[in-house]
């Protein structure tokens, strides 16, 4: 909200602005800043027209000669008729800035050199009027900077309310708070109206038919308004709330409506029908103009202010444009009601309207403050419009509004609660700076009273909360907590979900987190079959981009977008991972499952990467030995069987991860198809982990082997096998044959090509034998990898190279 | 001949000149030679001593051994100087081009975000707290009602909620997690709960998915003090001793009394800047005793238990740890920029 600080000053005295905005912020308003208003005229200067001279090329254009205070007088080519020598008037010089952002250059006009610029009250920014220049009060000092001249920018308090506070949109509210922060008097605005016409009671009848929905109703009746411009006064204080200004009637309701947070509306009392206001639901079927140009189809549900025939005002929310006032309007109802909160928020909210209106109605209104604000209303039309107020308000009560309780607040509770040592003179003087009566019903317990206004002060809590905020929370005593101790430990899937982030980070990938909307269509982009469960995806009803309005079932499509737009980036390579749930919709009701996954991407280097010599392996070997050694870390027990078990994995490169038999994740090269889809023109392997299946998988148990003090003895074995034939088989049958004594198996070389008989490839392994009792011989050694030569020639064809 | 004793002095000083002066191992054998070989100097001494008489003999005999010992010393000591001089002569032609570039392995980093989220889960795990965690996608229940925000509280409006299909909405807070981990626990109990939120903000300040850590404490004796406590020691932990607060009152639903926290911006040392729109002070999170209404909704009696609660932004933390600017950085993926963090 925003208000005038001029205008609170009226209400009650204000410290400096810095401790203003401390204590106003301290004490529970949000953002709280002050600024000036208005264009800075600081720049531009008064203006002395000396002498007035017809352009010698133009008809329209005059020179003139100007005092601005400074130096020579300045000619100046201007196009206004009303221009004349004698005048003061707003001069911008060469190289200032004009109110539109613009910098003023000196130009040639018609072959005359202008020297500056007498400026209109539209460049100025001050009105639309474009008739001609602006001309200032005769007394204005040459020279001077125009700001000095024209009105003083006016200052303007912006704060955040929260909405458990309604009674502080307004002005009246704010300059309580300040006095229950900084003490001093309220200064209440005059209400009571001179009653000089006939009863209003003539002129109309009130009547409540919906008795839950208002509270309170009054109206007033104004007679032989002139509803012309309202005073500049009036209209600077709406402006700097951001109202703009419609006509003293409506001016002077917002004008209330700001100062006291009532508020009210006016009615052309001459296009009521039947001399009745009748509060009543709508009609189903009926329909309301509102004054915002729309016409409403009203629900039975919403409330509405009636005439005889037909619904005028949507309540508490917008009013109506058939009986709206304008230029002629010469006799008004004024309407100030308490409607309830629940029903304007929801018609407020069928309607889609925002209004100032609506916004305090849903927040709380002073249920005793009706009348006051109809008073002061009417008050201000006979001063400013030169109406004539009726006698007497025309009133009417629905259900009472549920009235200030009496809150008992037991100290005790209080202190214990808020960590103080309120007594109760002390906790009565605090409560007492926010109107809240308190007396001492029995010792310790305090009977309270909260004023009218403040409709958020229900239970005990409450009142401590005042407590501590007119005491201020920054001066309750800092301590810490005492209480049992008992151990903690991280959740098991949040352990294994860090351990798998360091395990990555360790490979040289970089943890990613992405948004989890997504567009439509990634399974169709992934390949998935129609049957993929992760093709249905949960929608956002209210998406922050229309683009993106699904919630991912994959982190895959994420990582894939982030290499496409890392390679546009010309990172290379890319690596990088996310550990993040994916959503499942499930049938309802059962809510949509959340799964932790983990995905990784590889792309392979499109540049050599460093001045060294060795070449990476396919992107795939790099990936599957993060991957292996991502399950070890992770402790589980897991291997990789061979195979795409996923559509969108190149189907010859490819592998599962299982544990116990079940599939917890794949790793592999991306799909062709599904790499064009994505514009990944780079070899890219994936890995994905479900790591809630991870948790559950068996574990690999650590556990010590006796290490041997004899020798190692090594023997290589080089074999031609088929191309076709897979080296895991290889290895696990050398591991079988070699009998007790070998002590590991790898594979160190793989070869194919010049040399290598067609069809067929070499590959050639290292056998380590080692016994933990004594140092094997040779023989042993030699026999052991006889069997192991023998058995590869049998088996799988493989002959010695 | 006492003369010819002293003579041995000379003949040393010209030995240790002609040992110092050998710039190669063979130059220096041909001086040892010259020396200590058989035909060398000192060996002509010695078959002189034949001649002598007993005690001279003797004398002269200690003397010359002495310088034996003297100058096979001094040999050694520049055998040693001209092979040190030779290794370092074959180095330095090994020398490499130690300007190259090393060869690093491949360096990945942790998210900012998961750094910061060890730091706070390492420091209240040091005070006792546990952590619990609850789904994204809630119920409007769990994130409103169970918290005192009803269907018609204007707090629903300020919340800019995402809904998803079924009626569900993306939790717009970790307190969804208070009321899950509440419900059916009998206090004392202290947990924190951090995670992924989500609002309808795009706004260079603000972004759609962000994450908050929240923490409550229920039980018999603990007050706002306490809670105060907790926090100004968790903001030294994360910024430091010399950080300050500023608790100010504020409104939650489901806190009572609710306050906001503050701290003095770091970038300005309060002064007033453009990252803290010029007030000095950076919202850091919200804060309050649980509200008496919530704890009876998750069955606890508000007469005999009370507890605090508290809901930070982690995301500012780490954007104020790295300097960065905007929140977006954050979320992009831009390896660019995530390889500097």
């Amino acid at each position: 909200m925003r208000l005038s600080l001029d205008w609170l000053a009226e209400l009650v005295d204000l410290p400096a602005d810095a401790e203003l905005i401390e204590g106003l912020s301290v004490g529970g308003f949000e953002d709280v800043s002050v600024t000036a208003t208005g264009p800075d005229f600081s720049a531009l200067r008064v203006g002395h027209v000396l002498e007035r001279a017809a352009h010698p090329n133009a008809d329209r254009l005059s020179v003139c000669r100007v005092d601005v205070g400074a130096g020579d007088p300045l000619e100046i080519v201007c196009g206004a008729p009303n221009v004349a020598a004698g005048q003061k008037v707003a001069v911008a010089l060469v190289g200032t800035r004009l109110p539109d952002g613009r910098t003023l250059e000196r130009a040639k006009l018609r072959g005359v050199v202008s020297n500056g610029m007498i400026l209109s009250a539209r460049e100025l920014g001050l009105s639309d009027e474009h008739e001609g220049i602006l001309v200032l009060d005769p007394a204005a000092p040459v020279g001077a900077p125009l700001s000095q001249a024209l009105r003083a920018a006016g200052r303007v308090l912006e704060l955040g309310i929260t909405p458990n506070r309604g009674d502080a949109a307004s002005l009246l509210g704010v300059a309580r708070e300040v006095r229950a922060v900084f003490g001093g008097a309220l200064r209440l605005p005059e209400s009571a109206p001179p009653e000089r016409g006939a009863p209003a009671r003539g002129a109309i009848a009130v009547s409540i038919e919906a008795p839950d929905g208002c509270h309170h109703y009054v109206a007033r009746v104004v007679r032989g308004v002139r509803n012309l411009a309202s005073p500049d006064w009036l209209q600077r204080k709406l402006e700097a709330s951001g109202l703009r200004s419609r006509g003293v009637v409506v001016d002077v309701t917002n004008l209330v409506l700001l100062e006291l947070g009532q508020p009210l509306h006016a009615f052309d009392l001459r296009e009521l029908r039947g001399g009745q206001v009748r509060v009543r639901r709508a009609r189903s079927g009926e329909k309301l103009a509102t004054l915002d140009g729309e016409t409403r189809e009203l629900d039975p549900r919403d409330l509405v202010i009636a005439d005889e025939g037909r619904a005028i005002a949507l309540a508490g929310v917008m009013g109506g444009r058939e009986t709206e006032v304008n230029a002629s309007t010469v006799d008004v109802l004024i309407e100030s009601a308490h409607f309830a909160a629940v029903g304007v928020r929801r018609s407020a909210r069928r309607h889609g309207i925002r209004s100032e209106a609506s916004y305090r109605f849903e927040r709380g209104v002073d249920p005793e403050g009706v009348r006051r604000a109809a008073d002061r209303a009417a008050r201000l039309l006979a001063e400013l419009a030169a109406g004539e107020v009726a006698e007497g308000t025309v009133e009417a009560r629905g259900e009472p509004a549920p009235p200030a309780p009496e809150i008992l607040l037991e100290l005790a509770r209080a202190n214990h609660l808020l960590g103080t040592r309120f007594t109760a003179a002390q906790a009565t003087a605090l409560l007492a700076r926010v109107e809240v009566t308190a007396r001492e019903a029995e010792p310790g317990s305090l009977r309270c009273r909260p004023p009218s206004h403040r409709g958020d002060l229900r239970i005990p809590e409450d009142l401590a909360e005042e407590l501590a905020r007119i005491h201020g929370v920054d001066k309750i005593a800092t301590t810490l907590p005492v209480g049992t101790l008992a151990p903690v430990s991280l959740p098991p899937l949040w352990a294994l979900a860090d351990r798998a982030r360091d395990a990555l980070v360790a490979a040289g990938l970089f943890e990613c987190l992405c948004f989890p909307f997504v567009p439509e269509g990634d399974g169709d982009r992934l390949g998935l079959a129609p049957e993929d469960p992760r093709r249905r995806t949960l929608r956002v009803v209210n998406p922050v981009k229309e683009e993106e309005g699904r919630l991912r079932a994959s982190l895959l499509p994420s990582l894939l977008r982030l290499a496409r737009q890392n390679l546009d980036r010309q990172v290379d390579p890319i690596r990088i991972f996310e550990v993040s749930r994916v959503f499942h919709p499930q049938e309802e009701p059962e809510p949509p499952a959340e799964p932790l996954w983990l995905a990784g991407l590889l792309t392979a280097p499109r540049q050599k990467r460093l001045w060294q010599t060795s070449t990476p392996p396919p992107v795939f070997f790099e990936l599957k030995g993060i991957a292996e050694r991502l399950l070890i870390q992770l402790g589980c027990m897991a291997s990789l069987r061979e195979g795409a078990v996923q559509p969108y994995l190149h189907p010859g490169a490819a592998a599962a991860i299982l544990a116990d038999e079940q599939v917890i994740g794949s790793i592999g090269e991306l799909h062709p198809d599904v790499a064009a889809r994505f514009e990944i023109d780079v070899p890219c392997a994936l890995l994905e982990l479900d790591l809630e299946r991870a948790l559950r998988a068996p574990r690999r148990a650590v556990r010590f082997r006796e290490v041997s003090r004899f020798p190692q003895v090594r023997r290589d074995i080089a074999v031609y096998v088929a191309r076709e034939q897979r080296a895991e088989e290889l290895l696990a049958a050398i591991a079988k044959t070699a009998g007790p004594d070998l002590h590991s198996v790898e594979l160190f070389d793989r070869y194919e090509g010049a040399g290598v008989p067609e069809g067929r490839l070499s590959l050639a392994f290292r056998l380590v034998f080692q016994r933990l009792d004594r140092t094997l011989t040779d023989a042993e050694v030699a026999s052991a990898v006889e069997r192991v030569v023998r058995m590869l020639s049998h088996r799988f064809g493989g002959n010695l190279r | 001949m006492p003369a010819e004793t002293d003579s041995l002095e000379p003949l040393l000083a010209q030995a240790c000149a002609e040992i110092a002066a050998a710039d190669s191992l063979p130059a220096l054998a041909l001086v040892r030679a010259a020396y200590l070989g058989r035909k060398g100097s000192v060996a002509a001494l010695l078959r002189g001593l034949g001649a002598l008489a007993e005690p001279e003999r003797l004398r002269q005999g200690r003397l010359a051994n002495q310088a034996k010992e003297r100058i096979e010393q001094a040999v050694a000591e520049r055998r040693a100087a001209l092979e040190a001089q030779a290794r370092d002569r074959v180095l330095g032609e090994q020398r490499l081009d130690p300007t190259l570039p090393g060869a690093a392995p491949p360096a990945g980093a942790l998210h900012p975000i998961t750094r910061v989220m060890r730091d706070m889960v390492g420091f209240f795990s040091s005070l006792g707290f546990g952590i619990e965690e609850g789904p994204e996608v809630d119920s409007e229940y769990n994130n409103f009602e169970a918290l005192n925000i009803d269907a018609d509280h204007p707090a629903r409006d300020e919340q800019d909620t995402l809904y998803v299909e079924g009626g569900r909405l993306l939790r717009t807070h970790t307190s969804t997690v208070q009321i899950r981990a509440m419900t059916g626990r009998t206090p004392p109990f202290r947990f924190i709960a951090p995670g992924r939120v989500y609002r309808h903000d795009l706004s260079p300040r603000h972004s759609p998915m962000f994450h908050q850590i929240e923490g409550f404490l229920v039980d018999d004796r603990v007050n706002f003090g306490d809670l105060k406590g907790v926090l100004f020691a968790f903001a030294r932990f994360l910024m430091g001793d010399a950080v300050r607060l500023r608790f100010r009152s504020n409104h939650f639903p489901f806190t009572e009394p609710s306050g906001e926290v503050d701290y003095g911006c770091l970038i300005c040392d309060g002064k007033g800047c453009a990252t803290c729109s010029l007030s000095g002070w950076i919202e850091w999170g919200g804060c309050g005793m649980i509200h008496p209404r919530v704890l009876e909704r998750c069955r606890i009696d508000p007469r005999r238990w009370q507890g605090f609660a508290f809901g930070m932004s982690l995301d500012r933390t780490a954007m104020l740890r790295l300097g960065l600017p905007q929140m977006r950085h954050l979320f992009e993926g831009d390896l660019r920029v995530l390889e500097q963090l």
